[in-house]
C-alpha cells in the first residue's frame, strides 16, 4: 500500500506564472516520457521480476515516480495559477480550459490525453528493464529540452532535480539488467 | 567533471553549522574512471549523457553530504552530471518552517537514494549503515518539524482539533 507524505520530494515555489512553459511541461505529466507513464510502467512490471532484487527496485523507483507526478503537478498548478482568459488563449491553452477548466488533466504538450500505450511492458524481464532504461533516457532528454526553453530559476531548479533522478534511475536499471544477464548467461553455460 | 563537490558555498557552511553533529563531512571528490574521462573529453564540458563508465563499485561510499546530494538530486558524485546550470541551485527556506522541512527533505532524499543503491548492491554493509543513519536522521527531523508545525503523515500523533487538514498543502506556494 502507499502512504501520503504531506510534502514534495523537492520543493516547488514558482513566483511567476508562465502559461507557455506550463503547456510544455504538461508532457512530463501525461506525455510519452512522462512521470505518470514511468510510475505505472515500473509498478506493472514488478510482478514478473525473477527475484526480490528486481521487485524491490521497480517498487522503489515506481513509488518515487509517483512523487515526481506530484512535483510536475505542483509546477503546472503554480505556473497556471491566476491566468487570465487572454493569457490562456495566447498560450494555446484555451481548449484545455474549455474541457477541464483549471483542473489538471494528464496530456502531452500537444494536448493529446494520456495514452495507456505509453506504458511499455513485454512479459520478458530483460525487455522490460531495457524499456525502463529507455524510458529514463527519454525522460532525461525531455527535461533537457524543457530546461532549454526557460531561464526562470524557480522552474529550472525542480527540472534539474528531476533530470538528475533519471540519470540515477537509469544506472540502477542498468545494474539490474546486467545482473540478470550475468545469471542468465551463466545458467546457459 | 565533478566540479561541484565541496565548493564550500555560503549556505552549505551555514547549513552544516546549524546541524553540525548530524551532517557528516563530504569526502573529497571521486576521481572519474578512465572511460568516463575519455567520454567526457569527447562530449565537451557540458556532457549531457550518462557516465557509462561508472561501475557502481569504484567508490560507493564517497557520497556528497546530505545537503549537497539533495540539491543535486543525486548522492553519488560518480554519477553526477550537470546540464545548463553552472552549479546546482541552493534550496534555502525563508522561515524556520521551510528550513526544517528542507532538513526533512534532505535526509529523506539521502536515505532514499541509498535505498535504490542497496536494491542492486544488497551486500554493501557500509552503505546499509549509512542508510540506517540517514533514515534515523530523517525521522528525527520529521519529529522536530511535526512538534512545531503539525503532521507530515496522517498517522502522526494528532492533537485536538484535527490538525491534518489545516497544515499547508505542499503544492501551495505562499
Amino acid at each position: 500500500m502507499w502512504k501520503y507524505e504531506k510534502k514534495l520530494q523537492y520543493p516547488v515555489n514558482i513566483k511567476k506564472k508562465n502559461l507557455k512553459m506550463a503547456k510544455c511541461i504538461l508532457t512530463q505529466y501525461g506525455g510519452p516520457a512522462g512521470e505518470l507513464a514511468a510510475a505505472w510502467q515500473y509498478l506493472d512490471q514488478r510482478y514478473i521480476m525473477p527475484d526480490d532484487r528486481g521487485k524491490a527496485l521497480l517498487t522503489d523507483i515506481g513509488t518515487e515516480e509517483l512523487a515526481h507526478v506530484e512535483i510536475i503537478s505542483a509546477m503546472l498548478y503554480q505556473l497556471m495559477k491566476g491566468a487570465t482568459k487572454e493569457e490562456l488563449k495566447e498560450a494555446g491553452l484555451d481548449s484545455q480550459y474549455a474541457q477541464f477548466g483549471m483542473d489538471l488533466f494528464p496530456s502531452d504538450a500537444f494536448g493529446n490525453p494520456f495514452n495507456m500505450t505509453h506504458i511499455k511492458v513485454a512479459g520478458d524481464y530483460i525487455a522490460d528493464i531495457e524499456s525502463d532504461m529507455g524510458a529514463e533516457q527519454r525522460a532525461r532528454a525531455t527535461y533537457e529540452h524543457l530546461m532549454d526553453l526557460t531561464d526562470d530559476p524557480d522552474i529550472l531548479g525542480p527540472l534539474s532535480f528531476l533530470r538528475e533522478r533519471e540519470i540515477v534511475h537509469y544506472q540502477r536499471f542498468k545494474e539490474l539488467r546486467d545482473y540478470y544477464l550475468k545469471i542468465k548467461n551463466e545458467s546457459l553455460k | 567533471m565533478n566540479n561541484y563537490v565541496n565548493m564550500g558555498n555560503m549556505f552549505q557552511n551555514e547549513f552544516m553549522m546549524t546541524y553540525p553533529e548530524a551532517m557528516p563531512q563530504a569526502k573529497m571528490s571521486v576521481q572519474d574512471s578512465e572511460l568516463s574521462k575519455k567520454l567526457s573529453k569527447q562530449a565537451g564540458d557540458n556532457m549531457n549523457f550518462n557516465k557509462c563508465g561508472y561501475d557502481g563499485k569504484s567508490n560507493p561510499n564517497q557520497l556528497y553530504d546530505v545537503y549537497n546530494g539533495f540539491i543535486r538530486g543525486n548522492m553519488f558524485p560518480d554519477l553526477f552530471n550537470q546540464y545548463k546550470l553552472s552549479r546546482p541551485y541552493d534550496v534555502k527556506g525563508m522561515n524556520e518552517q521551510a528550513e526544517l522541512l528542507t532538513k526533512v527533505d534532505a535526509y529523506s532524499f539521502a536515505a532514499h537514494d541509498i535505498n535504490l543503491y542497496l536494491d542492486t548492491h544488497p551486500n554493501d554493509r557500509a552503505m546499509i549503515d549509512l542508510y540506517n543513519q540517514y533514515s534515523a536522521d530523517a525521522w528525527t527531523a520529521k519529529n522536530e518539524y511535526e512538534s512545531k508545525f503539525g503532521p507530515l503523515f496522517v498517522n502522526s500523533n494528532e492533537g485536538y482539533p484535527w490538525t491534518w487538514n489545516n497544515t499547508p498543502w505542499p503544492w501551495e506556494n505562499k
